[in-house]
Parts: structure tokens; sequence; C-alpha cells
């Protein structure tokens, strides 16, 4: 019973890092340019396709060659896909709504060829690490350990990233001031594309590392987006140290409801957490309005 | 637009629909299209009304039809209530969820109204599936199978003749697009307007936010219910899978097509949108992939939609006019 508690707890803490990653990466887009984007599921769908494909070809078989080939890929594909598709609807007076249509067409878009290209059979990865760790009944693969590795520290990183370095800061700066930032010269446009890139690699990631344990499946991402953006929702838009610890609580809470009640109550407890927070605090537990 | 010209357009288009079974009325296929066409031109009118006027992101308009149409199955055939009176039993259990999911929405903005309704959307179908849904007579992942078809009067309309559904439907569907023109045309309306511009302003007016925006979940719930009763005793029957992201963005491209906020449109949309769907549906597993496209370059191209483009290309040829 302990042993088992224990597990599920471990199991919530890991998938609780790779939400938080991936969550992070969501409040990062709103909290810069309030921008919502719809297609942050297939995102992730992509992330585990692009590493499926590139252990399809044979001189690829280790994951630090399919991280440094990964990342500028989801680089690229987040900061064309803002230049293209969002960047045009921002003069408009209506545009966020008009954004969230255009990244649900996207969505669909992606899904479906992701279905007609890999077809809808589940895909997996190899596992990151090989072997375990046991002591006695307890039984930790090293997998896990990696993955928890690395989302935290995908996490920390970005958090340098944005205190130390100038593109970084200019991030927070448009964040805090769209107008401002631009008078003192920050180029707005850029950093838009630019954070929107940074949470596809964000997402791509998650679904890299998720995808080992679980599967990737062409319309599975629409389970990550409602609980990136519950998540979101629950630790306040826009504010990355709130969605961090929501991700670990929803992490935590899916895994014990899933555990001592069945899968199929999960959504439903992760709704019943969301409304119960909005109502109370409709800004989140740490987030600001507006 | 002017109220004038919303009311010329409809009666222009439902006079237009009114006699299309005169050319294929014969056909029961493009009589099943134009059915399902009614249906949905009534859903974007309603999603076009709560987000386009009211300037709420509700993302729950499905959840809502859904919902109407698996309480109007199992209201029918638990207490053998007549599918007529069904309907409207369903469209009352559909706003009653319109308000509960409304209420918490009330204190929220912009994208936050989106996940709550979204979420409602995405947690329908565990719920239909599973142990609660069962209890309830959703028949779990296999769905309702059999549902008694529409009967009016001792008449049955019968999915083999779909002409009298169409004309019933027809009328259901002028009557909810009338419902919807007159909440436009009142102070309803403009309430929606003053607070969809400068929320605080308005309620410093005295408009009620509370008010109107619970009126107006309670509303287009009530209407999309209603025809997701009338949907489910047309197909007679019911499976989760109309919960598929595919229907959604349907329903989207109808919006995009008609234009968000230019009322008529959601029916052209609705029209068009359908048609080109069934002739798509040869192609198998490229549909939803053209689909998806088209929302991505039509909201690029024609972000009014198509009633927004006559739109301006009428103003511009006035302008022409008086220089």
């Amino acid at each position: 019973m302990l042993i088992e508690i224990i597990d599920v707890l471990i199991s919530g803490l890991i998938n609780g890092s790779v939400y938080a990653l991936m969550a992070v990466g969501l409040t990062l887009i709103y909290g810069v340019s309030k921008a919502f984007n719809f297609a942050y599921g297939s995102f992730y769908s992509m992330g585990g396709y692009i590493a499926f494909l590139l252990f399809g070809t044979a001189l690829i078989n280790h994951y630090l060659l399919v991280f440094c080939l990964a990342i500028p890929l989801l680089l690229l594909f987040g900061f064309f896909i803002e230049k293209l598709l969002v960047a045009p609807l921002r003069k408009r007076d209506d545009w966020e709504i008009k954004v969230m249509m255009i990244t649900l067409g996207l969505a669909l878009f992606l899904d479906n060829s992701f279905q007609v290209v890999f077809g809808s059979r589940m895909k997996s990865l190899p596992p990151l690490l090989e072997g375990t760790f046991e002591a006695g009944e307890f039984i930790l693969p090293y997998q896990d350990v990696a993955i928890f590795i690395l989302s935290i520290g995908g996490i920390l990183l970005f958090r340098w990233f944005l205190n130390n370095t100038r593109t970084g800061m200019s991030v927070r700066a448009v964040a805090q001031n769209p107008a401002g930032a631009q008078i003192v010269g920050i180029p707005k446009e850029f950093v838009f594309a630019a954070t929107f890139a940074i949470s596809t690699v964000m997402v791509g990631m998650g679904g890299i590392l998720l995808a080992q344990k679980y599967f990737i499946t062409p319309t599975g991402g629409w389970d990550i987006l409602v609980k990136a953006w519950v998540i979101t929702a629950f630790g306040g838009m826009g504010s990355i140290k709130g969605s961090l610890y929501a991700a670990f609580i929803v992490g935590l809470l899916e895994a014990f409801v899933g555990w001592y009640f069945g899968m199929t109550w999960t959504l439903i407890a992760l709704f019943a957490v969301l409304l119960t927070t909005l109502a109370v605090r409709p800004q989140g537990l740490m987030g600001k309005w507006g | 637009m002017e109220h004038k010209r919303i009311a010329i357009l409809l009666a222009c288009i439902w006079t237009i629909v009114a006699i299309l079974p005169l050319f294929f009325g014969s056909t029961n296929f493009i009589m099943h299209i134009l059915i399902m066409c009614l249906i949905w031109s009534v859903v974007a009118s309603c999603w076009d009304l709560i987000m386009g006027f009211a300037g709420i992101f509700s993302f729950g308009q499905v959840a809502f039809f859904v919902i109407g149409a698996y309480s109007s199955a199992i209201v029918s055939a638990r207490f053998g209530i007549p599918p007529v009176f069904a309907v409207f039993i369903a469209g009352g259990i559909a706003a009653v969820f319109g308000v509960l999911v409304g209420l918490p929405c009330l204190k929220l903005k912009g994208a936050y109204i989106a996940l709550v309704t979204f979420a409602v959307h995405m947690i329908l179908e565990p719920v239909l599936k599973g142990d609660i849904g069962r209890a309830l007579g959703t028949g779990g992942s296999r769905g309702i199978l059999t549902i008694a078809p529409m009967n009016i009067f001792g008449y049955t309309f019968s999915s083999s003749n779909p002409v009298p559904y169409f004309y019933l439907i027809l009328l259901v569907a002028i009557i909810c697009s009338a419902i919807i023109f007159l909440v436009i045309k009142s102070h309803w309306g403009t309430a929606f307007l003053a607070l969809k511009d400068s929320e605080e302003f308005a309620t410093c007016l005295g408009v009620s936010a509370f008010k109107y925006k619970l009126m107006v979940f309670a509303l287009t719930s009530f209407l999309t219910g209603m025809i997701g009763g009338f949907y489910a005793h047309y197909v007679s029957m019911l499976s989760t899978r109309m919960l598929g992201i595919d229907l959604f963005v349907t329903l989207m491209v109808i919006l995009v097509i008609g234009g968000v906020g230019k009322f008529p449109g959601a029916i052209v949309g609705a029209f068009i949108t359908i048609a080109l769907n069934e002739m798509l549906s040869p192609i198998g597993a490229y549909r939803p992939i053209i689909l998806g496209a088209m929302v991505v370059v039509l909201v690029l191209v024609l972000p009014d939609g198509i009633v927004g483009l006559v739109e301006k290309i009428f103003s511009k040829k006035k302008h022409r006019f008086t220089h």
C-alpha cells in the first residue's frame, strides 16, 4: 500500500514536471502577446512525431542527437507560424477571437495530417535511459528521473534566459508594457514571434519526453491542451511561478484521482478544481488581471 | 449592419431555401443535406449571437447541442413524452446547463471564458461514456441507437420522406432566426454592444452585465439544445463522436465564412459549409485537412466573411458615387 502510494506520488511528480514545462510555454505566449494558441496540443504531438521520424532514420539512435535536431526544427516552425498566421491578424480589433479561430483550424489541419502520414495507430519512442533503481519493493526507472531532470532543467534554463539575456529581458519588457517597449526600441514583432517559437519548443519537448511513457496519437494533443490550459488558468495566466506550482498540484491530483477513482474521473476532477479556483480567485493562484 | 437590411436579407434567404424542395424534393440525399444545413444554421446563429454580438468567447455550443440531443432522446424514451414536447424539455435542460456554465463566466474575461466553456465540451465525452451517463441512459460508448421519430398530432415524420421534416425544421429555423433578429434589434442588442465595447462604462450607465450575459447564455443554449433535440429525432441515433473536434471546427468554418457578428451571415455560411463538406466527403481522410486549411486561409484572406466582403464592396461603391 505504502509502496503503491509512493509510486503514484512519483508518477504525479514526473507528469507534473512535464506539465510545468508545457504550461510555462502556454502562459508565456499569453502573458507576452495575449494570444491564445489552440494548436498547442498539436505542437505536442508534433514534437513526438518529429522524434519518432528522427529515430526512424538509421543514422540517429541517441536522444542527444534527437534533441539537437528537434529543437531548432520546432523553433523555426513556431517562428514562421507566428509570422505567417498570427502576426497579420494583430492589427485587427477582434484579433483575439481570430487568433483562436486560426489556431483551431491549424490544429485540425495538423492532427489530420499526422493521421494521414503516420496512421492512427499509436507510436512509441524508446526510453531515454535504460535500467531501474531498485530498493526492496520500490522500483524507479532511470527514465523517469531523466524526464524529471530534463523538464525542470528546461524551466530553469528558460528562467535564466528571461533574467539574464538581452532577448529574455526584452520579452519581459514587452509583457509588461508593449507600447513602452516599442518606444525604447525593442522590436516588438520579433519578440512576439520569438516567444511563440520558444513556447513551441517547450511543448514539443514535452511531447518527446512524455511519448516515452505514454504514446503518440494524432489527436492525443487535445488532452494536453486542456491540461496545460487548466494549469495556466489555475496558476494565473501570465504567471510562470504560478503555473509551476499549479502543474505539480495538477500532476499529483491527476495521479491520485486516477489511482483511487479510475482514469475517467481525472478530467472531471481537474475541471472541478479549475471551477472552484476561478470562482474563489478568478485571477488564479498568482495571476494578475489584464 | 442596419436592422432593416438584416430583415430583408433574412427574408430573401428563407424564401430561396423554402423553394429549394421544388427542385430537389425527389432526391432524398440532397434533402438530407439541406436539413443538416438548416440545423447547423441555427446552431451557428446562436453561436454568432453569443460570440459575435455579446462578445462572450463561448466554446461550448456543440456541448449544448449534444446535451439537448441526448436529453431529448432520453426524455422521450424514458418517460414516454412525445418528441414534440421532448425537444422543448431538452432546450430547457440545455438552458439550465447554459446558465450553470454562464455563472462562473460572469466573473471571467476573454480566454478564461473560452477555457471554461471548452472544458465543458471536453468533459462531456467521458461523462456521457462513463458510469454517470450510463445510469442516465446514454448507452455509454455505444451511444443511443434507436430514437423515436418526430410525431406531431399523429403524423410521423420519417427519414425516408424528408420533405415534410425539411419544412418543419425550416419553420423552426425561421422562428429561431426571428428571435435572434428581435434580440439584436431590441435594447438587448444595444446592451450587448455597449457591454462589448466597454463593460465598465456600460455598467456605470446602468446596463446590468449580470442580467444580459446570463440571459444570452440561457437563450442561446435553449435554442441550441432544442435544435439538438430535433436533430436527434431526425437521425434517430446518437453517439459521442459528435463531440470530436471535427464538428466543432466545421461550426467554426461556418462562422468564418459567414462572418463573426454579421448575423444572417452565419446562415449563409452554414449552407455553403455543409454543402461543401458533403462534396468533399468522397476524399475521406483528406477532408478534415482541407477544412482546417480552409479556416486558416479564410481567416487571413476573408476576415469578415462573405457578408463582410459584400458590405465592403457596397460601401466602396457608395463612396465613389458621392465623390
